[in-house]
């Protein structure tokens, strides 16, 4: 038995793990059905992927959830994970359960896959046949990606940087990329069995100003530590920004400098796909005007090309939404990209060369840190700032970028703290960003960016 | 061919190309005396170059914290003293220094902490009134710049460095820190026991906890180690522990993943006494030793049964200060820990058994869990090689 063999040993023996069978897991994955696997409908689609976020405590409201959805046509089933198994607290998870079980009423925000176990969350998967998608914000997912590999789950989202600077506040970083590690070498295990565990990163971040730039970074990078364990299908993805101009360019930077840095790197062969937020930012609490925002996100998602596009409700400004709701905006999306038909290209060179050159910039300078690793390098240089994500709470995130819109809406930079902007791009940002009488006006201008949508 | 030294309060250990070995002090004599009567032979021949020392004998130094807040300021220097592995004799809060009790004994440092740059008037005469009682040899002062000039004035002996809390409520560790170990050496240089070992050494002696946490990122090259674990050295004196940061809620942002903690009376040897009281102080020792298939007549005993015991104790005593049940210096989230290595001279005494037997009883009297973390033992002194020498070999 190797040694990352008995530390899986170690990682599945818990408390809250009904004896975890690794063979009779193997053995499930092998003969899993093609239509599990995301990879596949990637590969054979013939329209972009519509996939919403959600999960319940309870298995009977899970599975509720799912028909619902089934019903609306939905090309991606997803599993919203709760807070507590986020955090790895499974005791308090497993009592929440309990008590939404005796109860009928949802004491949890999500489902608790570990609480559940494979064994009976496979059999919901199997049942709808559908690939499932893994949402969960767990800095250390090692026995989670375990069970819901083992449960039929062949989407995995997330990585050390995308879950942990948007979510967390002072988890260790380097931790975070060791335990990723595991997960990526999980993933990578398992393709070699059937078809390709997908792998998806989580564009998105804090969802609050966040310059293309540094998305298109964070994602090479999540890429590129997911590939060297062996990953072999990979989805970079980001969010709405609120400039449609904006988003095609970093939409066609991200597709071209995604396979080029697979290459470089010398995995050439691995699939990547783009995957399309809606709005992630602060939504209006009109519910007509959230159905606008919504559409438009649809609207852009194609225009971009995303392979998938990941749906939001018209509850968004109010809390969790009902199944009726959530499957609502599946049937609205599915409709909006049926009629969006024939749309023209938009093409900017002057935008795409300066957002490509700095992407270049700071890949550079992460690929230049003498750290002997590539998640080394990568957690060095957001200790240092060279990456650095507006409105992180978290405690290594510099905080020194300072980005807001310029009048067509597009987000610049216009103090790029440690970020290795090279001045050409800089001066391109500021110009386009227009100058301020001063720093409370600058501040003002932020805050009203932050909350457009509203 | 390396020769590694560890002087620790109750053993001289010793690994070298030819093995491990392990000498029982002998207290009558000075420690350099000690060592080549006990190892002449392996000294011979070997360049002081190729001779690395480290040392947690007398204690180390003994440090008293003056600071502003719990949260902040005493918090930092808590941890950066710790992890220079230096040993924390008291803490003292500023707005409660007119009525704080002084320590008899001489201290070796005193650290003065508090405020941002920006804020003055942290310190006043208060601050004077306490330190002319107090017996001390260095002061180290890491708070605000703007109180620089009070303090230079009214106390010129103090080691100005930069504050340790900077402008975004981050922790600045490495000035403290360097001078810190700086301060280790001069007190061994000072120290006619340990100052001999530079004769026989040309590379810098550090204190043995230091290496420790040295060696922790790099553990996992040595020893089936799966994150987040701790790792518990119980010594004659005290009682060490390395914990993975991701075990406690209240983190720092520092250079390192791993914090380290010490119980100064948790020791099998010099604090055998405190670490009884202790455990009769504890409720569920009564239950454990029925475990264990003793009676308290064991804490009478001078036997090898009772030397096994009294580990086992220890090991139980630092669980249950570190978890939820015991409010002290830090928290761990024991139920999300994967391993607990063992280092030190226990590994030398209790078996694999008897180490599982005590967390069994602990995970599931304690924490009510019928799952234990896996136990690894550093039998060949692993992480103490790593960490003194940055190699997995003595060759």
């Amino acid at each position: 038995m190797s040694l990352f063999e008995r530390e899986r040993q170690t990682i599945v023996s818990n408390e809250y793990v009904d004896n975890f069978d690794f063979a009779e897991v193997e053995e499930f994955v092998k003969g899993a059905d093609k239509n599990l696997f995301i990879s596949h409908h990637y590969a054979t689609k013939t329209k972009m992927l519509v996939q919403p976020r959600g999960g319940f405590p309870t298995y009977q409201k899970m599975f509720k959830l799912y028909e619902t959805f089934a019903g609306a046509g939905i090309d991606v089933l997803p599993i919203t994970i709760d807070s507590h198994t986020r955090l790895n607290d499974y005791a308090s998870a497993k009592k929440m359960l309990m008590l939404s079980e005796e109860n009928e009423t949802d004491m949890l925000n999500g489902f608790p896959l570990i609480n559940h176990g494979y064994r009976t969350t496979r059999k919901m998967m199997t049942h709808f046949n559908l690939p499932v998608s893994l949402r969960h914000g767990t800095p250390d997912a090692r026995l989670l990606v375990e069970t819901a590999i083992a449960s039929g789950i062949f989407e995995i989202e997330g990585g050390p940087i995308t879950y942990m600077l948007p979510y967390s506040k002072n988890f260790p970083l380097d931790k975070a990329f060791l335990y990723w590690k595991y997960v990526e070498k999980v993933c990578a295990h398992y393709s070699t069995l059937n078809l390709p565990i997908n792998r998806e990163s989580f564009g998105p971040l804090t969802a609050t100003l966040v310059p293309p730039a540094i998305t298109i970074v964070i994602q090479l990078l999540e890429m590129l530590l997911s590939l060297e364990e062996g990953v072999r299908s990979f989805s970079v993805s980001f969010s709405q920004s609120g400039s449609l101009s904006q988003d095609i360019i970093t939409a066609k930077v991200l597709k071209k400098l995604a396979p080029h840095y697979a290459a470089l790197h010398g995995c050439a062969g691995a699939k990547t796909q783009l995957v399309y937020h809606q709005w992630m930012g602060a939504f209006p609490r009109n519910k007509e005007f959230s159905d606008a925002l919504i559409t438009t996100a649809t609207l852009v998602a194609t225009l971009v090309g995303a392979d998938k596009i990941i749906t939001k409700t018209r509850d968004e400004a109010f809390g969790i939404p009902t199944m009726e709701c959530n499957a609502q905006a599946v049937a609205n999306t599915q409709y909006i990209l049926r009629i969006v038909q024939g749309l023209p290209q938009f093409e900017d060179g002057e935008e795409e060369e300066h957002l490509e050159l700095a992407v270049h910039a700071i890949m550079e300078a992460v690929f230049n840190d003498p750290a002997d690793s590539l998640w080394r390098k990568a957690f060095n240089a957001i200790k240092h700032g060279i990456i650095d994500v507006p409105f992180s709470p978290h405690i290594i995130n510099h905080n020194a970028i300072l980005t807001l819109r310029d009048p067509s809406g597009s987000i610049r930079i216009v103090e790029p703290g440690n970020v290795p902007i090279p001045a050409r791009c800089l001066a391109y940002e500021r110009a386009k960003a227009g100058s301020f009488e001063n720093k409370t006006a600058m501040v003002e201008k932020i805050i009203h960016d932050i909350g457009v949508m509203q | 061919m390396k020769l590694l030294i560890d002087v620790g309060s109750t053993y001289i250990k010793t690994a070298s190309a030819h093995g491990l070995s392990q000498h029982f002090r002998d207290f009558s004599r000075p420690i350099h005396e000690d060592l080549r009567a006990k190892c002449g032979e392996l000294l011979q021949g070997v360049p002081k170059e190729d001779i690395y020392i480290c040392s947690s004998a007398n204690g180390g130094l003994s440090t008293l914290i003056i600071g502003l807040t719990h949260s902040f300021s005493l918090k930092y220097a808590k941890n950066i003293t710790y992890n220079a592995g230096i040993n924390i004799i008291d803490t003292v809060l500023y707005k409660d220094i007119a009525h704080a009790p002084v320590p008899g004994d001489v201290l070796d440092v005193v650290i003065l902490v508090g405020g941002i740059d920006g804020v003055n008037g942290v310190f006043d005469d208060a601050l004077l009134t306490y330190l002319q009682n107090l017996n001390y040899t260095n002061l180290v002062y890491v708070g605000t710049a703007q109180d620089t000039p009070f303090i230079s004035a009214n106390l010129p002996h103090a080691i100005l460095l930069p504050n340790i809390i900077d402008e975004r409520l981050h922790i600045q560790e490495e000035p403290l820190k360097t001078t810190l170990t700086n301060l280790y050496q001069a007190d061994i240089m000072g120290k006619e026991e340990i100052k001999e070992l530079y004769a026989i050494t040309a590379n810098q002696i550090y204190p043995t906890p230091y290496i420790v946490n040295r060696a922790l990122p790099r553990i996992g090259e040595q020893l089936e180690v799966v994150d987040p674990f701790i790792v518990l050295d119980i010594g004659g004196a005290t009682t060490d522990i390395h914990y993975s940061k991701d075990l406690v809620s209240e983190r720092l942002l520092t250079g390192n993943a791993y914090d380290r903690l010490v119980f100064k009376k948790l020791g099998v040897y010099k604090s055998k006494e405190s670490l009884i009281h202790a455990a009769k102080q504890n409720e569920y020792v009564y239950e454990l030793l029925s475990t264990l298939d003793v009676t308290e007549k064991i804490f009478e005993e001078h036997s090898e049964k009772a030397l096994h015991v009294l580990m086992q104790l220890s090991i139980f005593l630092v669980l249950y200060k570190t978890s939820k049940f015991h409010q002290g210096y830090i928290t761990l989230g024991l139920e999300r820990l994967e391993s607990i290595v063992l280092t030190g001279g226990i590994t030398k005494v209790l078996s694999q058994e008897e180490c599982e037997s005590i967390l069994h009883f602990f995970y599931k009297k304690i924490l009510g869990l019928h799952h234990a973390p896996a136990v690894v033992l550093d039998t060949h002194y692993a992480i103490w090689t790593l960490g003194i020498t940055g190699e997995h070999h003595v060759d």
